[in-house]
């Protein structure tokens, strides 16, 4: 038995302590927010935080959850206000939208460690997430704007 | 463990060593000069070489030298700082960077991606619960070092982490550097054996931690 | 399908709220004029919701409902399709609720996303749907009220009556107006009118996207769902021999592992029946991460394919295909390609006396461009939901193009349409690759034969190596000038692995005297379909380098030469089916010469570029902007100008630009699909380089021409002239021709940097 902690509920799974984070989030618990895209850690979009980083779910062992605590896009925020959620929607950032997930998760570790971003700071914390439709110019603005309410506190 | 760089308690400290060379020592076409820096980076320590040990000690040198430059050393040792990737160490893809601490910054931590285990299957994530570059202010680059800079840089108590002898011979043991024969799938190990190469780092440093010409 | 509301302000969050019951719906067919709904038939409908299926369902509280039509695959239709609806029924948007349709062609049109087409094919009957819903809506309120029809206006979701002082909410009448005949004869809004399109509206979706609703074919659930996989051979040019389950079968949570045929024997294809392989090996478990241990775990042994032949009916009547045996490598393709490029090729176009003129030039200018194979790399993998039984099927999943799988998924289930329900949810990119749905008929194959409902995965390694891809190019292009460096004649051969990329009537024929364009092609075994502005986005790579070279050797201004051929093409155009307007193209260039400051001197310290490009019915052009640093180059800055007509969602059509111009640099630049022996070299993004966030633009400022056209394509158009600046921008920043995509492995060996060494 495994017990996890996911956007501050508990589990306990039976389930092989092998199997990657992303697809006990998606096929055993049904939080489907988290993306699978490409499954060797290369395009982010199954960022996820474990005790607050902004890891990998499809290498990152559920083992290595075990007893940690996970947030997922679905556990960002309580009503989809995270300052990222609130800035997303507002600059319109998405076209086909499957990797913002992943985006606003690795987005949400900038912002808690710096809260003032320079464009290069957004593009080291950011490199890691591909964005197919090509929307970084908005994501950048996006954490601009985010970091704004997070100061303005609004 | 840590200890204060210093001629004097060093000296103390490997009193049985402790002789300064001052000549150099070439044999058959061979220069090896001992632990005498051209620049003013404090020695590790000195020791007292002869010449059979110089030539013994540049040899397995070279050796080590070879897994020092084979990718799964030199690829975290980069001379920049974004990490290099692969056998054929091209720049790590995303560019994530080295950071004050080694460990890479915001959401591009290397534990991110790199597990405290290998992942399964091809082109996935080595593991290890250390994985990381040396820190900012302590380099220690390895990539396009020759023999000579390498050996001298290693030997220099400022440039390679503050190592004494015993924590140096103690590193060849590290897990993290010991992971380098075991990186997942797809990925050559070091040309040495670890055994070798520990012999041969073991009989670098034993016999003077002598630096090629 | 879940609904979503409009969203209406800064900052202001509104949830989705489920419609109460009661409440009326307006259906409409594809055909105006054709009868828009059948009163009498409401009376049998169940009085809560009068479920018709058609685009607009209104409440008495004042609920709008609109179904998009069209597949979402990022395009914004779930936005912008609705609004043309809104406007020209007089909606408050923000009281709108949107939902994705159902497939049905009969009522919701030919929902087909591709082609850039959404809005275009959709634009008249959407308006036509709005207008007569609010017509009838004021016939209702007039009988009500007993006034005049002329005499009842409408704003904003409300019904009015000047003189008497009433009014009423849409949902009040909506009930009423369902019994109301269809209008005949439709009054459409002047454009100067429009107060919902052509103002920026948010994406109706943007809330649930950020918050990770379940939105995307990989998202969907269903009772008792099995996971599958197909184990695919190791290569094209090859096929399944044998294999030995046993292991994989012992593997935990595996329910089946079996062999599937695809087609059948003598299956005529229709045109986007395009698969990979027909022999399946599949592998059916309870969860992804046990299917892709259990695959791990099979004993397969391939063999060689032999030359066949393919039936595929598309388009233009049946023909038969070639598929060639043998193990295809990128190094044998470009020896084959040099090759073929020498021999007589078919004629596609013919204007003047080309050889003559060729002969008697003072100058030839002759250059050859390449170009890989590339993938789609849909961020979401292909995948399909499929429950399907003797009676009927249930397929839920990704695709662009219902319409045209239905047929096929009929043929194959042995179902009547009527017995096969597709659901459409949001797709994670598409770019062409969901319109060859072969993924959704083998889902369907599989739940059949596991007798339970099954959801196929591909991996993105399987994604990636057994893909549709974009085919390998090649152009020759040759210019004839006279003693005063005036263009005579124009030459283009284009071929292509396993079809060439020529548009023979586009620019620059209709612009000089003497033109030839000629095509060949190689067979090959290697998949292939449309991406992103199929053809397109090579020809405007090739021909807009060429003809920035041919301005330098001509001593012109690259954007001047393009307008006085333009202007040539207007005034005196040559022969016949030029398939472009001069004006429009010449639009796009004055306004981004403008726009970009093509001339003024502060811009110099920029290695600029210009290209431009006409296909899916619209013109862009681009000015890049690049800078050398840390020893490569960055697209600094892009200036675009588009003429796609009247612009429905101008902010979402902006990021459209935005995302199509990233899409071509990061292509330019990266993109490569290269083969040995047949099996794909690029197999995840490890190797597959995309373009990230420190190589995108600073700055990519978008410009719209302003005008009253009925809207045409914007997904494609901007994307291939990207290729073309880019080259372009790059000669000038590095002193060296980019004749080979992409570019970016151009650059690493002309800086005499090792292939695979990326020392940026």
């Amino acid at each position: 038995m495994i017990k996890l902690n996911i956007n501050n509920k508990n589990y306990e799974l039976d389930i092989d302590p092998d199997t990657p984070l992303l697809w006990v989030l998606r096929d055993t618990i049904g939080l489907v927010g988290t993306k699978y895209g490409c499954g060797v850690a290369q395009c982010g979009a199954c960022v996820v935080h474990l005790n607050g980083e902004a890891v990998r779910s499809c290498v990152t062992k559920i083992s290595r959850a075990a007893g940690q605590n996970v947030i997922t896009i679905e556990g960002l925020s309580e009503n989809n206000d995270h300052p990222l959620q609130k800035a997303w929607v507002e600059l319109d950032v998405v076209q086909c939208g499957y990797c913002q997930a992943g985006q606003i998760m690795s987005a949400a570790v900038l912002l808690r460690e710096n809260k003032n971003p320079t464009d290069k700071d957004i593009e080291l914390a950011m490199e890691g997430n591909i964005c197919r439709c090509g929307t970084y110019l908005r994501i950048k603005k996006a954490i601009h704007l985010a970091a704004e309410i997070q100061r303005n506190g609004s | 463990m840590e200890i204060k760089p210093g001629k004097k308690r060093l000296n103390i400290r490997y009193a049985k060593f402790a002789i300064i060379i001052i000549f150099i020592v070439s044999v058959s076409g061979l220069l090896a000069s001992g632990f005498r820096s051209n620049t003013s980076h404090e020695k590790a320590w000195v020791v007292e070489v002869n010449n059979k040990d110089s030539i013994a000690s540049v040899d397995a040198f070279m050796k080590v030298y070879q897994v020092l430059k084979s990718p799964r050393c030199m690829n975290c040792h980069p001379a920049g700082d974004i990490p290099l990737q692969g056998d054929d160490s091209h720049l790590h893809t995303m560019s994530p960077i080295r950071g004050k601490d080694g460990k890479g910054v915001y959401a591009m931590k290397c534990s991110n991606c790199h597990q405290p285990t290998n992942s399964a299957g091809l082109n996935t994530p080595p593991g290890n619960p250390k994985w990381g570059l040396p820190p900012d202010d302590m380099k220690m680059i390895f990539e396009g070092k020759s023999p000579r800079e390498l050996a001298l840089q290693i030997m220099d108590y400022k440039r390679n982490g503050h190592k004494n002898k015993a924590q140096l011979l103690e590193h060849a043991r590290d897990t993290l550097v010991k992971a380098g024969w075991n990186m997942g799938a797809g990925r050559k190990p070091p040309p040495l054996s670890y055994k070798e190469f520990v012999a041969a780092w073991d009989k670098w440093i034993n016999n003077g931690g002598v630096a090629p010409k | 399908m879940e609904q979503s509301r409009s969203i209406p302000s800064r900052r202001s969050f509104l949830k989705s709220s489920l419609l109460a019951g009661g409440g009326l719906l307006i259906s409409f067919t594809w055909f105006p004029g054709a009868g828009i709904a059948d009163p009498s038939k409401m009376n049998d409908l169940p009085e809560q919701w009068n479920e018709l299926n058609g685009y607009i369902k209104i409440t008495p509280d004042n609920i709008i409902k609109i179904l998009n039509p069209n597949p979402e695959f990022g395009q914004n239709v779930m936005t912008s399709l609705p609004m043309i609806i809104a406007e020209e029924l007089e909606a408050d948007w923000q009281q709108i609720v949107v939902e994705m349709g159902p497939h049905d062609n009969v009522k919701l049109g030919p929902q087909f996303t591709g082609g850039s087409n959404s809005v275009r094919m959709y634009w008249k009957p959407l308006r036509e749907a709005g207008a007569a819903a609010r017509q009838m809506l004021i016939e209702a309120a007039a009988q009500t009220w007993n006034v005049p029809v002329e005499e009842v206006t409408t704003k904003a979701g409300m019904l009015y009556h000047e003189k008497t002082g009433k009014s009423g909410t849409y949902g009040s009448f909506a009930s009423k107006a369902s019994g109301i005949p269809i209008p005949k004869n439709i009054t459409l809004k002047k454009v100067k009118d429009f107060k919902v399109v052509r103002n920026s509206q948010k994406n109706v979706e943007s809330l649930k996207i950020v918050s990770g609703k379940p939105l995307f074919g990989l998202d969907y659930k269903h009772e008792g769902m099995l996971i599958a996989m197909i184990q695919h051979p190791p290569a094209f040019g090859m096929k399944l021999k044998t294999f030995d389950a046993g292991e994989a079968l012992k593997m935990p949570g595996i329910k089946d592992v079996f062999r599937q045929q695809l087609y059948e024997d003598g299956y005529e294809q229709a045109g986007f029946d395009t698969r990979t392989f027909n022999d399946l090996l599949v592998v059916v478990g309870n969860t992804t991460w046990e299917v892709m241990n259990a695959r791990k775990k099979l004993k397969v042994t391939w063999d060689p394919i032999e030359d066949s032949k393919e039936t595929i009916a598309a388009r233009g009547g049946k023909k038969e295909v070639v598929i060639p045996g043998g193990l295809e490598s990128t190094s044998t393709h470009l020896e084959k390609m040099q090759e073929y490029a020498k021999k007589p090729a078919q004629q596609l176009r013919r204007d003047g006396d080309p050889e003559t003129a060729f002969k008697n030039a003072a100058q030839v200018i002759e250059r050859t461009y390449n170009a890989p194979f590339l993938a789609h790399n849909c961020m979401e993998p292909m995948n399909f939901f499929a429950y399907v039984t003797d009676e009927k099927a249930l397929v839920v999943g990704p695709l662009q193009a219902p319409g045209w799988t239905e047929p096929t998924l009929s043929k194959i289930l042995q179902l009547p349409a009527d017995k096969i329900e597709i659901q459409m949810t949001r797709m994670g990119g598409g770019f062409g690759r969901r319109a060859y749905a072969h993924y959704l008929i083998e889902a369907a194959l599989i739940s059949k034969k596991v007798k339970a409902p099954v959801k196929l995965i591909y991996t993105r390694e399987d994604d990636m190596t057994y893909g549709i891809y974009r085919p390998m190019y090649t152009a020759t292009y040759r210019a004839a000038l006279d003693a005063n460096k005036n263009l005579i004649a124009f030459h283009v051969k284009g071929g292509g692995i396993p079809e060439h990329a020529i548009h023979a009537n586009r620019f620059p024929a209709g612009a000089v005297d003497n033109y030839l364009a000629e095509g060949w092609e190689i067979p090959s075994n290697i998949t292939i379909g449309a991406f992103r502005a199929p053809r397109s986005n090579f020809n405007a790579a090739a021909e807009q380098s060429f003809l920035d070279e041919l301005a330098e050797v001509m001593g012109k201004d690259p954007i001047d030469l393009r307008l006085e051929l333009l202007k040539k093409a207007k005034e005196n155009p040559v022969g016949q089916n030029n398939e472009y307007d001069a004006d429009r193209y010449a639009g796009v260039l004055n306004l981004v010469k403008e726009k970009s400051g093509w001339n003024n001197t502060e811009n110099k310290k920029y290695s600029r570029g210009v290209a431009a490009y006409f296909c899916h019915n619209s013109y862009a052009a681009h000015v890049v902007d690049i800078v050398m640093q840390n020893g490569r180059p960055y697209v600094e800055r892009v200036f675009s100008a588009i003429d796609c007509g009247i612009v429905v969602n101008p902010d979402a059509a902006t990021n459209m630009v935005e995302g199509a111009v990233v899409d071509g640099i990061g292509n330019s630049f990266y993109g490569k699909l290269s083969h040995k022996d047949g099996a794909a070299e690029q197999n995840n993004f490890n190797r597959y380089r995309m373009i990230r966030h420190s190589e995108v633009p600073k700055k990519i400022e978008v410009h719209f021409v302003q005008n009253d056209i009925d809207p045409t394509g914007l997904g494609e158009p901007p994307f291939p002239p990207v290729f073309g600046a880019l080259a372009n921008a790059l000669y000038r920043g590095t002193n060296k021709r980019y004749y080979n995509q992409p570019y970016f492995d151009e650059f690493l060996k002309q800086a005499g940097k090792p292939e695979n060494k990326r020392s940026f």
